[in-house]
């Protein structure tokens, strides 16, 4: 087999949400070029996705040549019904459900007789056209993760290899959501190997790839969706399943989204303000203790605050919602965002130009007035504006009444108090959990995850290599708060312990035994090292080890304690003693620049506006799942080309079928 | 289907379906494929229950230990003894830990799962009715495992369960003496196997387990449990009380045997999880207590007893620096000689820490460690018996309790000075846990296995007595 370039490798990782997509490896690792929407809408046909949402509308004219007339029908999307032409029973069928219903003539059933019709007849017209900002009707194929709508799902892979339209000796590499189950893996596998005739395929668990992309062999990452959290532990490139905190549902971004509605909903918040709220740059996680800004000094933000006083709080502050703005509200000049108009040339180009011009003073004057406030940090702040966009529908005007849907984005400044600092903690609303708050039970997986990995002598290295990625982790603060609930819950107190401990038992006597395996000295790593066990002094292994790369993991300030402390995290012994993040990685020019802390920008539109953004845009380290993906893909299809079994070929897949990538899993 | 795409059914072999290997015990169920080498996926064979919104709530999975819930209570379907209690939710907890990792919640209809191209209209509309009664393991042979003693009842509706309600298509049920006995690689042994709730010794002879020579007794993980806690009744400077972590809010650095200073959580009363929760998350920290600080005491004599010095064993274990451990509630102390009393009672069962009011009644001489191997052995035939103690294999994971083998070892030499005793006990964290799953994985993947199955139709036929007549 020649070997694969780099330019023909297709990374996709898909989420519940977005779905990234690559075609080719860049120079210098950049984050997704596309990004699709997970979501597909049913096509007319059963079974059959289409992309976007297609609408039907019609017109009616008067045939200048009857026959001739169907064939003028405006396609835009790729329906194959359609281009059968208006006889089709199918079309009917759907237009019954539409709501035109109304428009509905008697004689639309009957093609024939309306075709054969002449004599300038009005016959009505149908047009199809993507409607690329509405979810409406759309399925999202995956929920917290699982596969919940498996043709959907595969219409999605199919639209993503499509669009980007790899040549034919692509390798392809699939992010695995740590929820998917075996089978789901084999009918991936089978689907991939079957449609999409791949040479070669690697199905690379999400976790796995985080750890490539921070460049680290063992770690803890903690992946923060929408709606659910996995926590999984790396040890030496090996996911350990058992234990393992698995789509961890009400944990995501939404939770705290949720609990913003619920703290501002009496102040006239709806829920995708609270979105946008979330995602702006006033929105923070203050470490604990922090005294939240504008309160007395003694009332600190506490995440395991009862909701009681948080609702105190809540009313002490008041007329949060205030539109600055005024003048936006439907203000037709603000800001039209409307592509399809301006490739159907509904509008000219140098209108919408000059459009956009307008919409950039306006956020430049508002830009100017935040920068005057902005003397003080945000976390000082008793009260912070952010810019709320929203997309409306414009009624079809009146004179073109075939144009397609128009939107009009208003801005405007919302002002919001301290709630913004609250987002992670407890709801009020009864639940079925009784933990207080996303963080608690992130901690707690953490806790329970690192407990259950076999090998006790990494777990020390675990808590200190804690990775936090997805996008629900963005907000501001979030890895911090976390890591200070677990220091707060779990984190040993150095008292006492450490001075007293780990001396060495010195009458242990060595008994050769069948299997009981005597700890070679290089027993660091291995996993059958007995801590203590049979015959092997522990200081003399610490000793052997003094220089060994995991000793300069040791909590700085103790130097004197290197033997006894390195022994601690190779014994075993009770952890955590310290937790601490890994740094990402400095050497991705394109990541660094944007895990910078994002722009007033932030929302970058609706959510989901149809069809792949391109792009990166304001895309951190949240995403690192994506560049572990190109980093592995160059690993694995193109410096190892297969030698270490990274990827399924196609000639294994035809021997031994989908179950054999039980084998290659990543 | 187009004709020019290579691969079909027929290509790659029908014979490729891999079985599925179930492990069911009392602490944890194990199951995964056959031919690999862990299980993938591991669960608790707890499970939790409460009410919210007036709907009654299961829990499976680790889950259970991670998020409290209102009104939680924790049960398990698997009596003390290791045979199943309540056999619809066992059923349940065993299913959950297959379609969790392995097999999925339930199998896509394959004319919608966009495998294969369907033309319009050939929808087979009787497919509807098929697919709503679709079986978890519809397209799985399932190996599963029980413990030697399980009566003929159990046997019968376990493969009831497994042909009826999971729908598999081939059945094997295997003792996991036998299993742990192939995962070491030996037709013939000697199984220790201390688990959680039961120590159990089993002589298998060419795979066939010696019925007359199986020993089993209480003395397994969570009697150390109850000597552990009994400890820390006693404990001095203060009694210990164990608080999960659920119940604490943060806790503050406090000296070692200084009262802890921490914030703890409260639930009001009707929302508050029921004490088996409690007891089970108590559990996780005395495991990590049995991982970091128990030890076995090495031998060569009783703990109570003189060593070959002269010296007091007790007190030369007080002289060995003592184990650090801080609870959840940030209470630290250093254990010197008591980390290893807690464990003593395995092999001296005077040794036991008394506690009136512990689940496990004081545990009588003939319950040891030591006294089931010796009566494992005097239940066979005296030819085989140097071939057993030979080939000793030490499996489940309370054997894993630091510095255990070396203390078994010395004891067996004691007991039997004259024949070759040889203990093969893996080194491998996860071959100890799951050395019976891993037998069966070995087991299922054999191609001369392939006759042992119970096949469905064979079921039909015979009913569930086949079991009995074809797994022994």
């Amino acid at each position: 087999m020649p070997p694969f370039k780099d330019e023909h490798i297709l990374i996709i990782a898909p989420g519940s949400q977005v779905t990234l997509a690559q075609l080719g490896l860049p120079e210098s690792f950049t984050p997704a070029r596309f990004r699709f929407p997970t979501r597909m809408f049913p096509a007319e046909k059963k079974g059959e996705y289409e992309p976007y949402r297609i609408r039907e509308r019609r017109q009616e004219l008067k045939p200048a040549n009857g026959h001739n007339a169907p064939k003028d029908v405006e396609m835009k999307g790729a329906e194959p019904t359609a281009q059968e032409g208006t006889g089709n029973s199918d079309v009917v069928k759907t237009e019954g459900s539409e709501e035109q219903k109304a428009e509905k003539t008697d004689n639309v059933a009957e093609g024939e007789p309306q075709e054969g019709a002449e004599n300038g007849q009005t016959v009505e017209e149908i047009f199809y056209e993507e409607d690329v900002a509405s979810d409406e009707g759309a399925i999202f194929p995956m929920e917290n993760g699982r596969i919940m709508d498996w043709s959907c799902f595969f219409a999605l892979l199919t639209h993503i290899h499509n669009t980007l339209s790899p040549p034919f000796h692509t390798p392809i590499m699939l992010i695995a959501e740590p929820v998917w189950s075996l089978r789901d893996r084999e009918a991936i596998t089978q689907f991939v190997f079957e449609k999409f005739k791949t040479p070669a395929f690697c199905l690379m668990d999400s976790a796995l790839a985080v750890c490539y992309g921070y460049g680290t062999a063992t770690a803890t990452v903690v992946d923060v969706g929408k709606d659910k959290v996995d926590v999984t532990a790396v040890t030496d490139f090996v996911v350990n399943e058992h234990g393992r905190g698995i789509a961890l549902e009400g944990c995501g971004g939404d939770y705290m989204t949720d609990r913003l509605v619920e703290l501002l909903r009496s102040k006239g918040f709806s829920r995708e303000m609270c979105e946008q709220l979330k995602q702006s740059n006033i929105t923070e996680l203050l470490p604990q203790g922090t005294p939240l800004p504008g309160t007395a000094a003694t009332a600190q933000q506490d995440i395991n605050h009862t909701s009681g006083s948080a609702d105190a709080r809540e009313g002490s502050d008041e007329g949060a919602l205030k539109s600055q703005n005024g003048s936006a509200e439907n203000e037709e000049d603000e800001g039209v965002l409307d592509v399809a108009a301006i490739v159907s040339g509904d509008a000219s180009a140098s209108d919408y130009i000059a459009k956009r011009e307008q919409e950039k003073s306006v956020l430049k004057k508002s830009a100017d007035q935040n920068a005057k406030a902005l003397r003080l940090p945000n976390s000082k702040k008793e009260k912070a504006t952010f810019q709320y966009q929203q997309f409306v529908r414009l009624e079809p005007d009146k004179d073109a009444p075939t144009g397609p849907g128009r939107f009009i984005r208003q801005t405007r400044d919302i002002e919001v108090g301290i709630e913004r600092f609250l987002a992670a903690t407890p709801k009020q609303k009864i639940e079925d959990r009784l933990s207080s708050g996303i963080l608690e039970d992130i901690a707690t997986q953490i806790h329970h995850t690192i407990l259950a990995v076999p090998d006790a002598t990494k777990r020390s290295d675990l808590w200190d290599s804690l990775i936090v990625v997805g996008n629900g982790s963005k907000i501001k603060g979030f890895t911090q708060a976390l890591l200070g609930t677990i220091n707060q819950k779990f984190v040993l107190s150095p008292s006492g312990t450490i001075f007293t401990s780990e001396i060495p038992s010195n009458f242990s006597t060595p008994i050769p035994t069948g299997g009981t395996n005597t700890p070679a000295p290089q027993g660091l790593s291995g996993p059958m090292h007995h801590p203590g066990g049979p015959g092997v002094n522990p200081l003399l292994v610490a000793a052997t080890h003094s220089n060994n790369p995991a000793a300069s993991n040791m909590p700085p300030g103790t130097p004197q304690m290197d033997p006894l402390s390195h022994h601690r995290s190779t014994g075993h012994s009770q952890t955590p003693t310290s937790v601490r993040t890994v740094k990402p990685p400095e050497y991705f020019a394109e990541w660094k620049e944007q895990s910078a802390p994002n722009a007033a920008q932030n929302a970058s539109g609706p959510p989901g506006p149809g069809g792949p953004a391109s792009g990166g845009g304001n895309r951190g380290m949240e995403e690192a799942v994506f560049l572990g993906a190109q980093v592995a893909s160059k690993v694995i299809f193109v410096l190892d080309q297969g030698l270490s079994k990274g990827f399924m070929s196609r000639v294994e897949y035809n021997e031994n079928g989908p179950s054999a990538i039980h084998e290659y899993f990543m | 289907m187009n004709p020019s795409v290579p691969p079909s059914a027929a290509e790659y072999g029908g014979d490729e379906v891999s079985a599925i290997v179930l492990d069911p015990g009392f602490s944890t169920t194990r199951a995964g494929f056959a031919g690999e080498d862990t299980p993938k996926s591991l669960i608790p064979s707890y499970y939790g229950k409460y009410s919210f919104e007036g709907q009654e709530k299961l829990i499976f999975g680790d889950d259970v230990f991670v998020t409290p819930r209102p009104g939680l209570s924790i049960h398990n379907p698997i009596g003390r003894d290791g045979i199943v209690e309540d056999w619809d939710m066992a059923e349940k907890v065993w299913e959950h830990s297959f379609t969790s990792r392995l097999t999925g919640a339930k199998p896509g209809n394959p004319l919608q799962n966009g495998l294969n191209d369907v033309a319009d209209g050939e929808f087979p509309t009787e497919m509807e009715g098929v697919e709503a009664e679709e079986k978890p393991l519809a397209d799985s042979p399932l190996l599963m495992s029980e413990s030697s003693w399980n009566p003929t009842k159990a046997r019968e509706k376990t493969i009831e369960i497994a042909m009826e309600k999971w729908g598999t298509p081939a059945f094997y049920l295997a003792r996991n003496g036998v299993l742990a006995a192939f995962a070491a690689g030996k037709a013939s042994a000697l199984v220790v196997d201390i688990g959680a709730s039961n120590i159990s010794v089993t002589p298998v002879h060419d795979g066939m387990i010696l019925k007359r020579g199986v020993q089993h007794s209480p003395l397994g993980g969570d009697y150390i449990s109850s000597q552990i806690r009994a400890l820390f009744k006693s404990n001095a400077p203060q009694p210990i009380t164990i608080i999960p972590h659920y119940l604490i809010s943060s806790k503050a650095a406090v000296e070692a045997g200084q009262p802890p200073q921490a914030k703890y959580k409260t639930f009001p009363p009707d929302r508050a999880p029921d004490s088996s929760y409690r007891s089970l998350l108590e559990e996780r920290t005395l495991s990590e207590f049995k991982e970091c600080v128990v030890q076995v005491w090495p031998g060569p004599t009783k703990l109570s007893a003189t060593g070959p010095n002269g010296v007091v064993n007790e007190d030369m274990a007080r002289s060995s620096p003592g184990r650090p451990f801080e609870f959840p509630d940030g209470y630290n102390q250093v254990f010197g000689v008591d980390r290893y009393r807690v464990v003593e009672s395995l092999f001296d069962a005077k040794a036991a820490v008394p506690d009136p009011d512990s689940l496990f009644p004081a545990p009588t001489q003939a319950q040891t460690v030591p006294e089931l191997i010796k009566a494992a052995l005097g239940g066979v035939d005296v030819d085989i018996r140097p071939h057993l103690l030979a080939n000793v294999v030490v499996t489940g994971a309370s054997s894993l309790l630091h510095g255990f083998t070396d203390r078994l070892n010395q004891e067996l030499m004691q007991s039997y000075p004259g024949p070759r005793v040889r203990i093969s006990a893996p080194g491998h964290i996860s071959e100890r846990k799951f050395s019976s799953w891993i037998g069966g994985s070995i087991l299922a993947s054999l191609g001369t296995f392939h006759q042992m199955w119970i096949s469905k139709k064979e079921f039909d036929e015979h009913g569930p007595n086949i079991v009995e007549k074809r797994c022994k």
